[in-house]
Order: structure tokens, then sequence, then C-alpha cells
């Protein structure tokens, strides 16, 4: 433009803010239009490399979906929901929990509805209802669906509690589905969406109990009450009450109010369950 | 899409970044921060909002890169719009800073961007204009400055000033008339 | 300071023995295993990273028992673990894919977790390669990568399986410098069966053939195995099933000397061989 510069003087004067205004703008203007004078502006290069390195995280970590917001404004820990999220991106373990878990619910609601197989059968059934979700799930994201599985299962987060939070958002979309299908397709729906409700309690539940508990400890008495429960449940009654006892509305609303609980519990008390999160 | 090096022209590092190259952006925050960082400084005591401004400066560049190319501007003078922009709205609140799409800052429209000839006519030393603003009170200065210099709307000024845009309308007339005053 | 102790440690596939009371103590430094395909130096790995569970003996890694629930999980947070096959998910971007990984390895803060993602990134010179799909990245490329997530949270122990398969020259000094400098602080256990590899960076070597250790010491000491066995002759050597013309045009055998040659210096190379043809004998025998 012209053959004025800002000579390091001046340059020295401008950062320290000791020109008069219309010359501290006659050197912003000039240096917006000469790229040497720019550059005669000295970085700290240990600035310069902070403020990059959150340039380039913001341009290239995940980005958080409407799922990821909604659990972060639940206040579930960032990187618990990087879990959860990450967990549909593996694709085929994905697939393969989604539509075993899918396929068991949709099972039991045809045969607790038909009553084929008899009071036996449906007892087995009720009983493994809450455990089934979490083997499949397991067995998903296992050696032949995750080919990643070695470098997951040498990770210090491997084992239980890894499994019950995939476990947890596999059944939680699965939950979903059944429930839009109830609302499309009455019937049929609606006992898959029941048939699930124990099994998101049962990991919540041990999730939280886990907090004041020994993981394996926490799942054999959450896994103990139920058995009783069923259990004292077929003693008690028999025929198509015993169904209603324990997979009826009520006994839908309590599973319902309890899986909600254990979910508050875990977010209260994060902190301390992160704490004993792997161990 | 060539590689891209220290010498590529800030033209050709925004073609990389919009084909996606994190090391032309990298080269572009490395060449323009600091003066960027200098000047958004004279405009904001707060170094944490002027980081924070530069990043999302960058950050913006990065999504918006293509949109350059539909530009006549120069790079810096683009670069300048987009960080004082980005300023403005981290001083509307931290809050908002996120949730306001950065590409709404980034001009579509080479006539926001004050041209270096414009920016010539302000006045270097001599002459009777910088004498005339040195002798403007601060806040009708200020407001030249960033409609004038920064090529902020009044509307983006009364932001970064932190005054009613209705207030800074007024002073901005007042500023003109005073300056033909002290001109003449 | 040891920082790993085997011994007799035993694994067997059906009725395929692949450890055979394995005995072995390595600590700081760089380490290599070296054997022929089959030889257990997987089987071996797999164990030490604590993928597989042996049948019998007792490893020690730190003071701590894998083999006890609360140990290994301790063990885990210290050890990063390249497997042979890493099966790094293909849709994910190299970013997302050491960002999971790091949430793994129990890096809970979001902030730490980036700059670690980032410090990995760099170390590997895939800073610039964060967005790309793995499915997208070379062969060489997904390597490095692999190497990457085995470094995050500054482990203790790192244990690569075959790192440098399938990487061109360039790469191969690039990760032979990388796993160098690691193992100036670090105990780095990687198994190969290229002996370059070997010679170029391990200041110790173990080989392994038909899942016992046939050698443990120096790599100078390897070489030394081949001390006046190999020979250069004028003519090729009669009797002899294995030997080679190098640039030369001599013929290079090892073994008894042929009628009429010279002792030549052995290599690395030329004791892993006699080790390999001793051990043969042997386990024929
Ligand atoms: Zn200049």
């Amino acid at each position: 433009m012209n053959d004025w510069h800002i000579d390091a003087g001046l340059l020295g004067e401008y950062e320290r803010g000791e020109l008069d205004p219309s010359r501290a703008m006659a050197v912003e203007a000039h240096m917006q239009a000469c790229p040497p004078c720019r550059s005669s502006i000295r970085v700290d290069f240990t600035w310069l490399t902070g403020n990059w390195s959150v340039v380039y995280d913001h341009v290239h970590a995940p980005k958080a979906g409407p799922g990821h917001r909604l659990l972060r404004r639940l206040g579930l820990p960032e990187h618990r929901i990087r879990l959860l999220t990450a967990t549909p991106a593996l694709r085929w373990s994905w697939l393969a929990a989604t539509v075993t878990v899918l396929g068991l619910a949709v099972a039991a609601a045809w045969l607790l509805r038909s009553g084929a197989g008899g009071a036996v059968l449906a007892t087995s059934f009720l009983i493994l209802a809450p455990v089934l979700p979490v083997v499949a799930v397991s067995g998903a994201y296992g050696p032949p669906a995750d080919p990643m599985h070695e470098i997951t299962g040498t990770t210090p987060s491997a084992g239980p509690a890894l499994v019950l939070w995939r476990a947890i958002s596999v059944i939680g979309v699965a939950m979903t589905m059944a429930a839009t299908a109830g609302v499309l397709l009455p019937g049929p729906g609606w006992f898959a969406v029941a048939w699930l409700l124990p099994a998101l309690l049962l990991c919540t539940g041990t999730l939280a109990l886990a907090t004041a508990l020994a993981l394996p400890v926490a799942a054999a008495t959450l896994g103990g009450l139920w058995l009783a429960g069923v259990l004292a449940a077929s003693r008690l009654v028999h025929g198509e009450p015993f169904l209603s006892v324990v997979f009826g509305p009520t006994a839908q609303l309590g599973y319902l109010a309890a899986a909600v609980a254990a979910a508050a519990v875990l977010i209260l008390r994060r902190r301390r369950f992160d704490l004993g999160a792997s161990r | 899409m060539p590689p891209v090096s220290e010498q590529s022209s800030d033209a050709d590092l925004l073609r990389a970044i919009a084909a996606g190259q994190t090391a032309a952006l990298r080269l572009l925050h490395h060449r323009h921060a600091g003066w960027l960082r200098a000047r958004l400084r004279r405009r904001c005591a707060d170094p944490d909002v002027v980081d924070a401004a530069i990043q999302d400066t960058f950050v913006a560049v990065w999504k918006d890169a293509h949109r350059f190319a539909e530009t006549t501007a120069d790079p810096a003078a683009w670069l300048w719009t987009i960080a004082v922009r980005r300023l403005v709205s981290a001083l509307r609140g931290p809050a908002h800073r996120w949730l306001s799409g950065p590409a709404a800052d980034v001009p579509d429209d080479a006539r926001t961007v004050p041209s270096a000839e414009e920016l010539v006519l302000l006045g270097v030393e001599h002459g009777a204009l910088g004498p005339a603003l040195d002798r403007l009170s601060p806040e009708l200065r200020r407001l030249i400055e960033a409609t004038a210099l920064d090529g902020l709307t009044v509307r983006e000024a009364a932001q970064l000033l932190g005054i009613p845009e209705g207030t800074a309308k007024t002073r901005l007339m007042r500023a003109r008339t005073r300056l033909r005053q002290l001109l003449a | 300071m040891t920082t790993v102790t085997v011994s007799g440690l035993a694994k067997h596939y059906g009725s395929t023995t692949a450890l055979a009371a394995v005995d072995l103590a390595i600590g700081v430094g760089v380490t290599g295993l070296l054997g022929p395909n089959g030889a257990g130096k997987s089987t071996l790995l797999r164990c030490l990273a604590t993928a597989l569970a042996a049948d019998s003996g007792s490893v020690r890694m730190f003071g701590l028992d894998p083999a006890v629930p609360a140990d290994r999980t301790e063990i885990r947070r210290r050890i990063g673990y390249l497997p042979q096959n890493p099966g790094l998910y293909p849709n994910f971007t190299a970013y997302d894919l050491l960002d999971y990984v790091a949430v793994l390895k129990e890096i809970t803060d979001t902030r730490q977790r980036r700059a670690e993602v980032r410090r990995v990134l760099a170390e590997v010179e895939l800073t610039d390669r964060a967005q790309t799909r793995v499915r997208r990245l070379s062969g060489g490329m997904r390597q490095r990568l692999g190497l990457a997530q085995a470094l995050l949270g500054d482990p203790d122990l790192v244990i690569l399986d075959e790192p440098t398969v399938g990487l061109d020259p360039e790469q191969r000094m690039l990760f032979r410098a990388l796993i160098s400098r690691l193992g100036e602080q670090r105990t780095v256990l990687l198994s190969t069966h290229q002996t370059e590899d070997v010679g170029a960076l391990c200041e110790r070597v173990v080989v392994m053939n038909g899942g016992r250790v046939v050698f443990e010491g120096r790599p100078r000491d390897l070489a030394g195995v081949a001390e006046g066995r190999v020979w250069l002759s004028a003519a090729p050597p009669e009797g002899s099933a294995a030997y080679w013309r190098n640039a030369d045009g001599l013929y290079r055998t090892i073994g008894d000397a042929p009628a009429g040659a010279e002792a030549a210096r052995p290599g690395i190379e030329d004791g892993y061989l006699m080790l390999l043809g001793r051990t043969a004998v042997e386990v024929a025998r």
C-alpha cells in the first residue's frame, strides 16, 4: 500500500496501550492490510499452542447429538455419556444386541399371552426375565461381533460394570422401540415393554447399589430379591393372577418407579460410583 | 488439493481448510492468532474472553471456509470481521456463546468488510483526522472505531460497548457532527 | 528393575500346547520376542495383557497377580496393549476412537482426556488425520493409530504384538524411533519375526519356539550363538540344504564347514536360524 510500516518502537507502544487513540487506530488499519507488519507481532508460543489445542479439540471432538445433550442435562458426567452414546456406534454389536433383546421380548410377549408351554415355562421365563437381555448384550459385545474386543477387554473399565452400562443403552432403546410399536399396533408391543422393564431395573439397580456395595454383591442381592419375589408370587397365586401379580400394571408401575429411583441414585452418587466403577 | 506449507497464501489455506485439512487450519491459526489477539485486547480487557473469541473464530472458519470463496474480501479482513463479531457475541453472555451458531457471524457479503482504502482514509499520521479523533470524547470515538474501523453494524457496536442500540445511534450521529466541526 | 516375572506359564488349546512352562523376567527397556509363527509369542503376550488366562504357572506384573480380579484391574491401569489384529472400528474417526478408548482407560476428566488424545496423535504423527475415519486410513496409519491407543494414559508396560507388520520402510523407521523413545523409561515388550527389528531397537531378545523360551539375552549374544558356524565358500557347499549366494558371489551357509570354506562373522539372523534348527532337531528327537 505505501512504504510506511510499523517499527518496533511503535509496535511496542501499541501493544502496551500507550498510543494516542488515533495512532492506535492507524496502526490497526495498517496491520489489517500489511502481512509483514502483522507477523511482526510477537506471540508467546505456549499461548499459541494452548489456544490452538482448544480449536483442535472443538473441530475433532465427537459432536454432541440430542441424546447426548439430554443426558448431560440430566446430570450424567461427560465420560459416561460418551460410553452410552458410543455403544450404538459399534454397529454390528449394537445390531446383534438390539435384535436379540427385542426378539426375546417379543417371544416372551407371545409366550405369556398365548399361554403356550404352561406355567412352568412361564415361571422360568419370568425368573430369567431381567437376566436374559444382559446376557444378550454381553455376548453381542464379545469376540465375534466386536472386532475391537481385545483392546476393550484389557482396559481397566472392562468387566461387569461396562456390560451393565451397555445393557442400559441397548435396553433403553429397545424399550423405546417396543413402546413405539405398542402405540402403533396395540397388543404385543406393550407386553414386550413390560418384559424389558425388569431388566432395565436390574441394570440400573445393580449399578446404583454398587455405589455402596461391591458389584457382584449388588447383582446377587437384586437377583436374589427378584427370584424370591417371583417364587413367592407363584406359590401364593396360581394361573392367570400369578402373571398379573408379577407383570400386571401395578407391578409394572413399581418397577418403573424403582428404575427411576435407581437412575436418580446413580446420578446423585456419581462421584462415589466413578471411584469404584470398575473395581 | 496440494499439501499446504508455511509458504501457502491465506487464500490457499482457506481452500485447503474447506477441503478438510486440519494442517491448513493450524497454519492459518498460527499466522493470524497473534495480531487478532493484540487487536481484540484493545477492545476487551478480559483475556479469557479474547482467547475464547479467537478460538470461536477458527472453529467458525473450519465450518465456513467454503463461504470465503464466495466473497472477494481480503482473508485478513475477513478473519477480523469474524473475530470481532465472535467477541461481540461472547460479551453478550457466555451462556449464549455456543448456542448462537457461529455461521451467523460469518459475513457473506464482502461489503460488510471495511476495505483497506477506507481504512487508509481513516487517516494515518498526517492530516487533520488524527488530532480530530483524539479530541473526540472516548465514548464517541469508540463508536467511530467500532463502525468504521472494525466494520460492525451499529447494533453490534452497541453490544460491544455494552450500551442500548438507540443510544449508540444518537451517539454515532453526534460523533459525526462533532468530527465535521473539528475538521472544518 | 523387573516389571514382569513369568514362571512355569503353560497354556493349552485342546491337545495343542501353545505355551509349555515359560520362565521369563522382563525389565525397563525394549525387549523383543522373536520366533516363527505358532511359537507361542502371541499367546504369551495375550496372557501378559490380561486378555487370556493361563492354565498353570504364575505371572507377576508390578508385583501384582493378574489372576486376582482386583489386581487385574490395577494391572490394566498400567499397561497399553496393541493386539495382532486390533480390529479398530472402521466407522470411527481417529480422534473418536482414541477418545473412546481413553474413556475406557478411566481418563474421566474431559479436558485431560482431550489433551491425552492430542498427545498420542502427535506421538504417532497423525495430528492432521484426526478427522479421518479408520476405514480411510492406510495400513501403516492404522497401525500407528493402534500404537497410539496403547500409549493412552502413559502406561508403564507397553505390549505390542507384531507392531511393524505391513509398514513401509519409512514408517518402520518412525516406529522404531518411537518405540526406542518409549523404552527409555518404560518396559516395552514387542513380538516380531523380523530379526532387523530386534537388532535395531531391542536391548534384550527372547527367542521362542514350540511354546518354549530357547534363548534370552542381548541381541549381540544371539549372534554369538552362531559363532564359528557361518561359512563362506566359492563353490556351492555339498551336503548342505540351506545356503545362498550373497552379493559378492560367495556361498553362505550355516552349520558344519564345507570344504574350502572361510568362517564369516555371524549376525543376529544366523544365531536365530541356528537356534531354530537346533530346537527343531531336539524336538524331533
Ligand atoms: Zn506494514
